[in-house]
């Protein structure tokens, strides 16, 4: 049986990061914010009864910030999809937050109604960086928010982290990451600055009021990444995330990698990985993307389009923006499960599973695309029982998409 | 028509004074076509070139001019073509004439180009009618203008007509100045037929059009006739003259300019400046000074960007050389480049146009190697032979000498920018000849000048340098022996032959590290370090390494990035397939345009 993720989309932010493009709104007017939390509880209710109440394995809060929510909102979606769906005991339900809006009574609160992984997004330490990022945080606020989350009684805690950024030098990118690794989180996620287009930072560097992050410098960095994070007890599971080292297995893995050495931690991001493995997930909220019985579709991305579509719609995707539907097709689905697959450092891509899933045999079919990471050391064949996996070597993790584009056809 | 009707004449003007707005202004007030005609068969014209490759040029017209003394004459007017490369056949339009109207700029005064026309209509003893144009122009200073021409070929300024050919202004006075000054052709109608050709086009139905200045006797419809250069006899399917469309006439007499129809599928049987006579006594007749064949002096390789264009090119050269005598090419085949043609030219405007017509007749994206010139090689064992394609150059100790052709170059510049004329020019290795001031502020400098050198970025320079006033002329010189090289472009240890050049041993160096540095701005980075290097024989002048790819990977990909980043990779996989393999090192096509192209500048 595969995993079936949630994620829930909070549009709100107290205030706008300057590298940002996702689908984020100002919380400026609470009645739209009321009407969209309404408008939301409708669709999970609305999807609940549309997809026969499937079993749930994981919930994913994102924005946003959904910790501009109050405890009662937030509380109140959980409720809702645990009765609307059914919910797997021991589901994983993690919420993405801001250190500037949490406090210890929140965090109890939240951790009380059932949020059981807080991923908290710290991007730097550095004040002269969290400023430039135009982030609402300071240093000691993040030190304070993780105290009060493991006092909150948060066993699963991940910290996001952003590398390369502009002015950046390799030794105060390790000072960082020194930082997160001496708080002892669970959970990693670091990412090489990405400029989205139509960001002010892009706009920025392009006009050359900020340097123009090296690519090089940003390779350095994620070298370092590698080994001070290998040398401090954490596990790298994809291209961009880390988790402690246990010797468990993470929820719902399939049986064929467990226990072995191409197991994923077993604090690696459940709900993640759902979309690693290429398995089914349901978006709901403005904007938010689903992918289910083989059809990806997202939702309106404007809060206004979004809560006036769910106030007069029913069923699955009754807020969908009808340009965004897109149909998986066989050829599709091969080769997004190998985009995705291969980000999986250390589970990689099965050649049972695809073969089961695709009826195309793995090795055969992408030969020449399998020689040429492996030719260049890039991709490695690593047997696992009865299966064997393909899977990226580590000098492969960086040239990822040379790699996967060997594969598309 | 008695001779003494007749009036064969040409104009003689720089780009943009005016030249064709004149012969339109002597069409319609001859009468021999409206305004609205006019505007009709122009754009007749352009829709059947596209359709059909074929031109109907208004270059010899036939208008009927009655005079203020109540005799109506026989206009001929000849055009001539509007650029350098085209000086021979400049040449042969002149000696179908007897007089020629110059047309000069009253705003800009005269330029080099004009100058270089003028005295070849002088050489063949042309009555020249000056006329000074766009006198209705405010900033116009036609007595400056008048004095110009004056001081230069000893007209008199009084004799100098102001015409406005756009209002009409002068135009009139112009009709009775050609009645008046135009000599009457002096040809024998006793004698054997014999005619000049002066110009041609294609024609789908009738073949080849030959323009002919008939020099003496008389053509009949039906006669034979003889092409002395291509020794081609024919039965003409029509022959007659253009007014301005071609209407078919039952003879040509001495004198009359028209056309014969010859139905020659080929361009290149009809030869501008070639006799015709009759065929039956066609030995009696001594053909008419002044042919040469066509020769390119320079070539290129011409390739599409995209490989499955190669078809389109092929069949638009086909077109185009339907009209252009002179356009010649072979099919080549570039390592880096893949299927194309190397094409020789006139020159470098002929090269200009020809690509321009190509890429917007023919929507074609075409990518243009380096120009090359055609070099004489005598080799150790004696062999002489003659390369225009660096590719064919034999090794370094097979050569005893390499000679290339030099030019007869005059520029003419305000004096201002004479230090930067002298620059630009003695850097590409020209021996100033000498220098002459033609007024106060206005200089003509005459230097030999390499054709290498030339057709690299001469003209470009020259007009940058001198913010647009200079205008120049050349014209073949001599071949010289010099000390040139072939230089390489080595990309991982590979030449690369698209970008192998000729050079003169001391430009071996820059040229060289330009190159360099260029391809090591769009070579992107591969898995492994690129050497880029240049060469010249086995020694490498420059060299630049491109480093390794480090990093390409997307840094977050979740649920709602899947089709975004997708799309993404599936963009790159489409580049990757459009890259070209030199060896092992993969490049982007657009990386040769690039630095094909900046290597113009």
């Amino acid at each position: 049986m595969t995993a079936l993720g949630l994620y829930i989309h909070i549009p709100w932010c107290p205030t706008r990061c300057i590298y940002c493009d996702f689908n984020t709104y100002i919380e400026a007017n609470q009645s739209l914010k009321e009407r969209y939390h309404v408008a939301l509880l409708k669709e999970i209710r609305e999807t609940g009864i549309a997809t026969g109440h499937p079993p749930l394995n994981t919930i994913f809060l994102g924005g946003g910030t959904p910790t501009t929510l109050n405890p009662n909102q937030m509380l109140e979606i959980i409720d809702t999809v645990a009765e609307s769906f059914t919910l797997h005991a021991e589901a994983e339900i993690t919420t993405e937050s801001n250190p500037a809006t949490l406090s210890l009574d929140y965090l109890r609160a939240i951790r009380r109604g059932g949020i059981n992984r807080l991923s908290m997004g710290v991007q730097s330490f550095r004040q002269e960086e969290l400023s430039l990022l135009s982030r609402l945080h300071d240093v000691p606020t993040v030190h304070h928010a993780v105290e009060w989350a493991r006092q909150a009684e948060f066993d699963n805690l991940s910290l996001d982290l952003i590398f390369n950024l502009p002015y950046q030098t390799l030794s105060q990118w390790e000072y960082n990451l020194q930082q997160a690794i001496n708080l002892n989180p669970d959970h990693l996620s670091i990412y090489s600055l990405i400029l989205e287009a139509g960001t002010p930072m892009q706009r920025q560097v392009t006009q050359g009021q900020l340097p123009q992050p090296d690519d090089d410098v940003s390779a350095d960095m994620y070298e370092a990444t590698m080994t001070m994070l290998a040398e401090s007890g954490f596990e790298q599971y994809e291209i961009s995330n880390w988790a402690k080292r246990d010797i468990g297995n993470a929820s719902f893995q399939p049986a064929s990698v467990r226990r072995t050495e191409v197991s994923t931690p077993k604090l690696a991001s459940a709900h993640n990985l759902i979309y690693w493995r290429n398995q089914s997930y349901l978006g709901l909220g403005a904007g938010a993307f689903g992918t289910y019985n083989q059809v990806r579709r997202a939702n309106l991305k404007r809060p206004h389009d979004y809560i006036k579509r769910i106030e007069t719609g029913t069923g699955l995707g009754m807020a969908q923006d009808e340009k965004t539907v897109e149909a998986i097709d066989r050829p599709t689905a091969m080769m997004e499960h190998i985009m995705l697959g291969l980000r999986l450092t250390k589970e990689g891509v099965s050649a049972t599973e695809f073969e089961t899933r695709f009826e195309v045999n793995l090795a055969d079919h992408y030969q020449t695309a399998i020689d040429y990471g492996r030719s260049n050391g890039l991709l490695e064949w690593i047997e696992a029982g009865d299966d064997q996996r393909l899977r990226l070597t580590p000098s492969g993790y960086l040239l990822a998409n040379r790699v996967i584009v060997q594969f598309i056809e | 028509m008695n001779q003494e009707k007749i009036r064969n004449f040409c104009i003689i003007a720089h780009i943009d004074h005016g030249k064709s707005t004149l012969a339109d202004r002597l069409l319609q007030s001859t009468g021999t076509i409206s305004e609205r005609e006019m505007q009709a068969q122009v754009l007749d014209s352009m829709d059947l070139e596209r359709e059909k490759g074929v031109t109907i040029k208004a270059s010899a017209v036939r208008m009927g001019y009655t005079a203020q003394n109540g005799e109506t004459y026989q206009f001929n007017l000849i055009d001539t073509p509007g650029h350098v490369d085209f000086t021979y056949e400049v040449s042969r339009a002149i000696a179908a004439c007897e007089g020629a109207i110059l047309v000069v700029d009253a705003t800009q005064g005269i330029e080099a180009q004009t100058l270089a026309n003028l005295y070849l209509a002088l050489d063949y003893n042309l009555e020249i009618i000056a006329v000074v144009n766009k006198v209705d122009l405010q900033s116009a200073q036609p007595d400056d203008v008048a004095q110009e021409i004056e001081d230069l070929i000893g007209l008199d300024a009084i004799d100098v007509l102001p015409v406005s050919a756009k209002t009409g202004i002068g135009v009139e006075t112009l009709l009775e100045a050609v009645v008046e000054r135009v000599p009457p052709p002096q040809g024998n109608l006793d004698e054997p037929f014999r005619a000049l050709i002066f110009d041609s086009h294609y024609d789908a139905y009738k073949g080849v059009i030959a323009y002919v200045r008939v020099m003496d006797g008389q053509l009949g419809k039906q006669d034979m006739v003889h092409l002395f250069a291509t020794e081609r006899t024919v039965e003409p399917l029509e022959i007659g003259v253009f007014r301005p469309m071609m209407k078919s006439t039952d003879s040509l007499q001495a004198g009359e300019v028209g056309y014969i129809a010859t139905g020659l599928k080929t361009i290149r049987d009809v030869r501008v400046g070639d006799t015709v006579a009759l065929d039956n006594n066609k030995d009696a007749i001594e053909s008419l000074a002044g042919y040469e064949p066509v020769k390119p002096m320079v070539y290129a390789g011409f390739y599409p960007t995209e490989a499955e264009d190669y078809k389109l090119l092929k069949d638009a050269l086909e077109k185009l050389q339907l009209n252009d005598a002179s356009l010649i090419y072979e099919p080549e085949t570039s390592q880096a480049l893949g299927f194309g043609f190397r094409v020789g030219f006139l020159g470098l405007f002929h090269m200009e146009i020809i690509q321009e017509r190509l890429e917007r007749e023919y929507d074609l994206d075409l990518l243009a190697t380096a120009p090359s010139v055609e070099y004489q090689i005598l080799k150790t064992d004696g062999e002489k032979i003659i390369i225009d394609n660096p590719a064919d150059m034999p090794e370094p100790t097979y050569i005893d000498t390499i000679s290339e052709p030099w030019m007869h170059l005059s520029v003419y510049t305000p004096a201002d920018y004479i230090g930067g004329v002298m620059e630009i020019s003695t850097r590409r290795r020209g021996e100033m000849i000498k220098m002459e001031y033609l007024d106060e502020t206005r200089v003509l400098i005459e230097f030999n000048l390499p054709l290498s050198e030339m057709i690299i970025d001469y003209y470009d320079n020259l007009k940058s340098i001198t913010k647009g006033y200079a205008s120049m002329d050349y014209k073949f010189g001599d071949y010289r022996a010099s000390d040139l090289v072939k230089l390489e472009v080595l990309v991982n240890k590979e030449p690369v032959d698209a970008l192998s050049v000729i050079v003169h041993r001391e430009q071996s160096y820059p040229r060289g590290q330009k190159l360099v540095s260029r391809l090591k701005k769009v070579i992107p980075r591969q898995m492994f370090v690129v050497p880029i290097q240049a060469a010249v024989g086995k020694k490498v002048i420059s060299r630049a390494n491109i480093k390794a790819y480090r990093k390409d990977v997307t840094a977050k990909c979740y649920g709602g990035d899947i089709s975004r980043k997708k799309k993404l990779l599936q963009n790159q996989a489409k580049a990757k397939k459009r890259m070209k393999m030199l060896g092992k090192v993969e490049v982007p096509q657009e990386a040769f345009m690039t630095v094909l192209r900046l290597s113009e500048e």
